[in-house]
């Protein structure tokens, strides 16, 4: 077959004719079909949440996960008889879209949301690139945005006064972590970092280096993989050379699962396995079975901990019951437990503000100093979750166990045996 | 022993690379169709046999010549009912249809079987030799997508099938004149594009993890291993495979893992600019 | 060529988006905004892909380049539309390079080429930290308007490129320049030999291809205030713009605007109705208008005038 057929096209030149009158009203057609298609999004007797939601695309699995509690809260609240604001009781309304893991199309859903659907507080999406671009969206209409799941803090170093997010920054995290390691196993003194090149991973493989450093150890490898990397054995054949103490991996859970087995396949180990975020999410440890065992993480939050507060799920333990019976039996992670601490937040907030006004809503954020079963919320002023206690986390026999704090430990750490 | 392991390890993963992009270049080179279904038939290829495994029981092992015929199935039919249709088409038709039609087979795959990864965990444990570790079932993997690689390259070369295959490829007029029921043999050249992928799949859901996500990365690396081992040759495909493994492993440890894909792409480049037909390819075929 | 006829339809067609503002939320606004960037796209793509006939998947590495461009231009203080057109130049530049090394492909050898610039691109972009931000994205400093100013604005200056590309396309169409091209697309071989420079030729359509689509990205990011690699470089956008051009007629002056416009609608349509099957949905048109619409909508509709008409004529008599 030759090249000049295979790329000839389909031609039409010459032939806008009277066709082409037909046609060219079409597009307008369809624009009036898409403005009345949808209808208005009814009065003002429900709080309308807007959630632009990854269901397609990258992070798909993701999105699922906070549609889950999305649904899980409304339901809950609505029955409840809703939420009381200055005298009224409203009933909530999630308005949620697929925005395909798409940034230009994350910020045609927050506009949607936030002028056709006239929504009152903006979930944001899972990637913290999105989150930036449907902040900036809600910051022009004065839509508070909440990110409950960005926990970089280059998304809120942009001063965006209508920005929230529930997480806690990633330095914290890492710190934390160093010094408990260091101090539960003194022969600590080396650690290789593996990060995927990537906002999260990468901003937590780099401040775990500098925490790291900080703690006395030695950083002896330090490499970035990019996203789509198939393989980890030359980085992993490089670490088993320079044999640490401890091995800090940061990826998606597909990629860890991938670093794992490669690991154990090349012989590569250490006293201290941690894998970023991987066993806070269940699929890890189902996906590597014996070898997710004794791999440490840190996570925002784990569905052990023990905290009361404010909402319709007053106690941890609330909240996981109800989980379980909405995910028929899979446990929550920290997205699960984040997204909906952030609308249990909002049970709080709305009727402090007293108003459905964004500003209001806003300064009422801004104020925010509650417990809830995600544990405590306070914006810091960049509008992230003040510094607290994040878990440190373990696989032990198959379960997630707490290490610390100490204030909801439930066990010690282990070292993998070489 | 670090060169040693690292030049090992690439050619196992440029084994499975082989495996994942030989349908794709077949497809390509005998209907001049690029085929942007590939990747999402390798992932449900690969959820399949996960599922098999998972809900029955079924050994992977046991399950791949029934995914792989399954997915023969789907793809005659692909092409059969939609692809035969404008295959004469200009390539950017061709690739537009398979873009939608992968549109479609990528939404049911992620509303079925969700996004969440997936894997079976078999753990073969590891073997080891002159100090270099090599895990049993990337071994076994590499095995298979070399037995079958090679299965297929003797069939196009001596079944009728085969023949005919080659012969449509060579010149549709000239089949068509020789009693050769053109439409059909395309058929079954999708077809077996996709099984190569269904089983690529099957082997890659015991050493990788499976998500709907992956399926444009498998795309991806079929693109690059066509064009660096040339077009619609099974040889093409596994001397295309086995580079790319060599390249991304090699410069894996030599520039940081972070350069490695860009290395790939770099070479890709290079050879499409310096010899089009590829390592191995042959003019003509294009 | 374009005949007078589609010259007004075009210009209804620019007033019509022009006056969203008017009559319509922000919401229709920035869905006017869409369909002006991505027709500045689709047309621009129409130089190399529908003139010439090469089958170019580079329009989202120009786009996200001029998005790079632009934007490390503004955090660095050059004033937003001296930034634009700064990564115009870089853009065409780097086409006009780009094209004089890639153009000696052809057919499919030419368009993984194209897929493997954009991927080098991204690769680039995210490991050159330093500049770039890596993973992590870039903000653009925002305009910091009233919400309606900001579209007003940002519909203007995409309506306005897409005027450009247009006249451009329309006068390429009539030049002996687009002779030329349809040359090449024909029959390159002879082309070369009744004394066309193929070569030069093939390289300005290449550059054209990317021009305003650098100018486009750039206003883009200083639009969304945000962007990363993995968005700016996406696959998936550089797919779209060619099948939007073959849904309104590749090659036509009218085609690539009837075909950006109908697509973003459409997808406008099933994202917002359809929550879990919106993307099978629009894979399912896409495969109906390859079998139904195989020329595009300005062709077919003009042939089933034409059948129509002659059937009624073979009734009379």
């Amino acid at each position: 077959m030759s090249d000049y057929n295979s790329t000839k096209l389909s031609m039409g030149r010459s032939q806008v004719g009277r066709a082409g009158f037909l046609n060219g009203i079409l597009p307008a057609i369809f624009l009036a079909v898409a403005v009345t298609a949808v209808p208005m999004a009814a009065a003002q007797e429900t709080i309308r949440i807007g959630a632009p939601l990854a269901l397609t695309g990258g992070l798909a699995d993701e999105g699922m996960k906070q549609q889950l509690v999305y649904g899980m809260w409304a339901e809950k609240v609505n029955a409840a008889g809703g939420i009381e604001v200055n005298g009224t009781s409203y009933q909530v309304e999630i308005v949620e879209y697929d925005y395909q893991s798409d940034g230009p199309r994350a910020g045609q859903l927050a506009e949607r949301l936030a002028t056709r659907d006239r929504v009152h507080v903006i979930m944001a999406p899972f990637g913290s690139g999105h989150t930036v671009i449907t902040g900036t969206v809600g910051e022009r209409y004065r839509v508070p945005t909440i990110a409950c799941v960005a926990s970089s803090e280059s998304v809120f170093s942009n001063n965006n006064p209508y920005l929230f997010g529930t997480l806690s920054p990633n330095a914290n995290m890492t710190e934390v972590m160093a010094r408990y390691l260091k101090e539960q196993y003194p022969d600590l003194n080396s650690v290789a970092i593996l990060g995927r090149d990537d906002v999260f991973p990468k901003s937590m493989a780099e401040a775990t280096a500098t925490a790291a450093e900080q703690a006395g150890l030695e950083v002896v490898y330090r490499e970035l993989y990019s996203v789509g990397t198939m393989d980890h054995s030359s980085s992993l054949t490089s670490i088993r050379r320079a044999s640490p103490d401890w091995i800090y991996v940061t990826g998606y859970t597909q990629d860890l699962i991938l670093a794992r087995r490669q690991m154990a396949d090349l012989g590569v180990t250490a006293p201290i396995i941690t894998m970023v975020t991987g066993p806070a999410y269940e699929e890890f440890t189902e996906g590597l079975g014996s070898l997710a065992e004794n791999v440490t993480s840190s996570s925002w939050w784990h569905h052990s901990t023990t905290y009361e507060g404010y909402g319709i799920w007053p106690t941890t333990a609330d909240f996981y019951a109800d989980f379980l019976k909405a995910s028929g039996g899979s446990n929550p992670d920290y997205i699960h437990g984040s997204c909906a601490g952030s609308l249990a937040m909002l049970e709080e907030v709305l009727p402090r503000a007293g108003s459905l006004d964004g500003e209001a809503i806003r300064d009422a954020l801004a104020a925010t100093d509650i417990m809830t079963f995600y544990g405590s919320i306070r914006f810091g002023e960049n509008g992230m979750n003040e510094a607290r206690d994040l878990p440190i986390i373990q696989v032990q026999n198959g379960e997630i166990v707490v290490l610390a704090p100490d204030s909801i430990k439930s066990g010690d750490l282990e070292l993998i045996s070489r | 022993m670090d060169i040693g392991q690292i030049l090992v390890n690439g050619l196992v993963l440029g084994a499975l690379y082989a495996c994942l992009a030989v349908g794709f270049s077949l497809v390509w080179g005998v209907l001049n169709v690029i085929n942007m279904l590939h990747g999402s038939f390798i992932v449900l290829g690969g959820y399949l046999t996960f599922f098999a495994w998972h809900s029955f029981g079924i050994h992977p092992l046991v399950s791949l010549p029934f995914v792989a015929l399954l997915l023969f199935g789907i793809g005659y039919l692909v092409q059969y009912l939609f692809v035969n249709k404008v295959v004469t088409a200009p390539v950017l038709t061709t690739l537009t249809l398979t873009f939608g039609l992968d549109m479609i087979l990528y939404n049911i795959m992620t509303v079925f079987f969700s996004a969440t990864p997936r894997r079976v965990t078999l753990d073969l444990g590891t073997l080891s030799f002159f100090g270099i570790t090599m895990p049993v079932d990337r071994l076994f993997g590499m095995a298979l997508a070399l037995a079958l690689t090679g299965l297929l390259y003797y069939v196009m070369r001596k079944s009728r099938i085969g023949r005919a295959i080659v012969a449509v490829r060579m010149d549709r007029a000239a089949a068509t004149l020789m009693g050769i029921r053109v439409n059909h043999i395309y058929a079954i050249t999708f077809g077996v594009g996709a099984l190569m992928a269904g089983a690529a799949g099957a082997i890659f859901a015991m050493v990788f993890p499976i998500t709907t996500n992956l399926t444009g990365m498998y795309i991806g690396k079929a693109f690059v291993v066509c064009v660096i081992g040339g077009l619609g040759s099974v040889p093409g495909a596994l001397v295309g495979g086995l580079a790319l493994g060599l390249i991304e492993s090699i410069s894996g440890h030599f520039f940081g893992p972070q350069h490695s894909l860009t290395v790939g792409f770099l070479v890709m480049l290079f050879i499409l600019l310096v010899k089009p037909t590829g390592l191995v390819g042959k003019r003509g075929y294009e | 060529m374009i005949t007078r006829t589609g010259l007004i339809l075009f210009a209804i067609w620019v007033v019509i988006l022009a006056t969203t503002p008017l009559h319509a939320d922000n919401y229709i606004v920035r869905t006017a905004i869409m369909i002006s960037m991505y027709s500045v796209l689709a047309l621009s793509w129409n130089f190399i892909g529908g003139f010439t006939g090469y089958p170019s998947f580079a329009t989202v590495a120009f786009f996200g380049l001029g998005a790079y461009v632009g934007a490390i231009a503004q955090r660095n203080g050059v004033p937003m539309v001296v930034a634009w057109m700064l990564a115009t130049i870089v853009v065409g530049a780097f086409a006009a390079a780009l094209g004089s090394i890639l153009l000696r492909l052809k057919g499919h050898y030419f368009a993984i080429g194209s897929i493997a610039v954009v991927e080098v691109c991204r690769l680039v972009i995210s490991s050159w930290r330093s500049v770039t931000g890596g993973g992590d994205g870039l903000n653009i400093p925002l305009l910091r308007w009233s919400p309606d100013d900001v579209a007003i604005f940002f519909l203007m200056v995409m309506l306005v490129l897409m005027i450009i590309v247009f006249a451009l396309n329309a006068f390429v169409s009539r030049h002996r320049l687009g002779f030329g091209l349809h040359c090449i697309r024909q029959n390159e071989d002879a082309a070369d030999m009744v004394g066309i420079n193929t070569t030069l030729y093939k390289v300005i359509a290449f550059t054209l291809s990317a021009l305003f689509v650098g100018t486009a990205g750039a206003a883009y990011a200083s639009w969304v205030g945000y962007i990363d690699p993995t968005d700016s470089f996406s696959i998936l956008m550089t797919v779209k713009v060619p099948v939007m051009v073959l849904l309104g007629g590749a090659g036509t002056v009218l085609g690539p605007v009837i075909g950006a416009a109908s697509f973003v609608v459409l997808e406008e349509i099933f994202w917002s109705n359809f929550l879990d099957w919106n993307r099978a949905i629009l894979g399912m048109v896409i495969v109906f208008l390859i079998f139904f619409l195989p020329g595009g909508l300005l062709r077919v509709s003009f042939r089933k005038v034409r059948d129509r008409l002659k059937g009624r004529e073979g009734v009379a008599t």
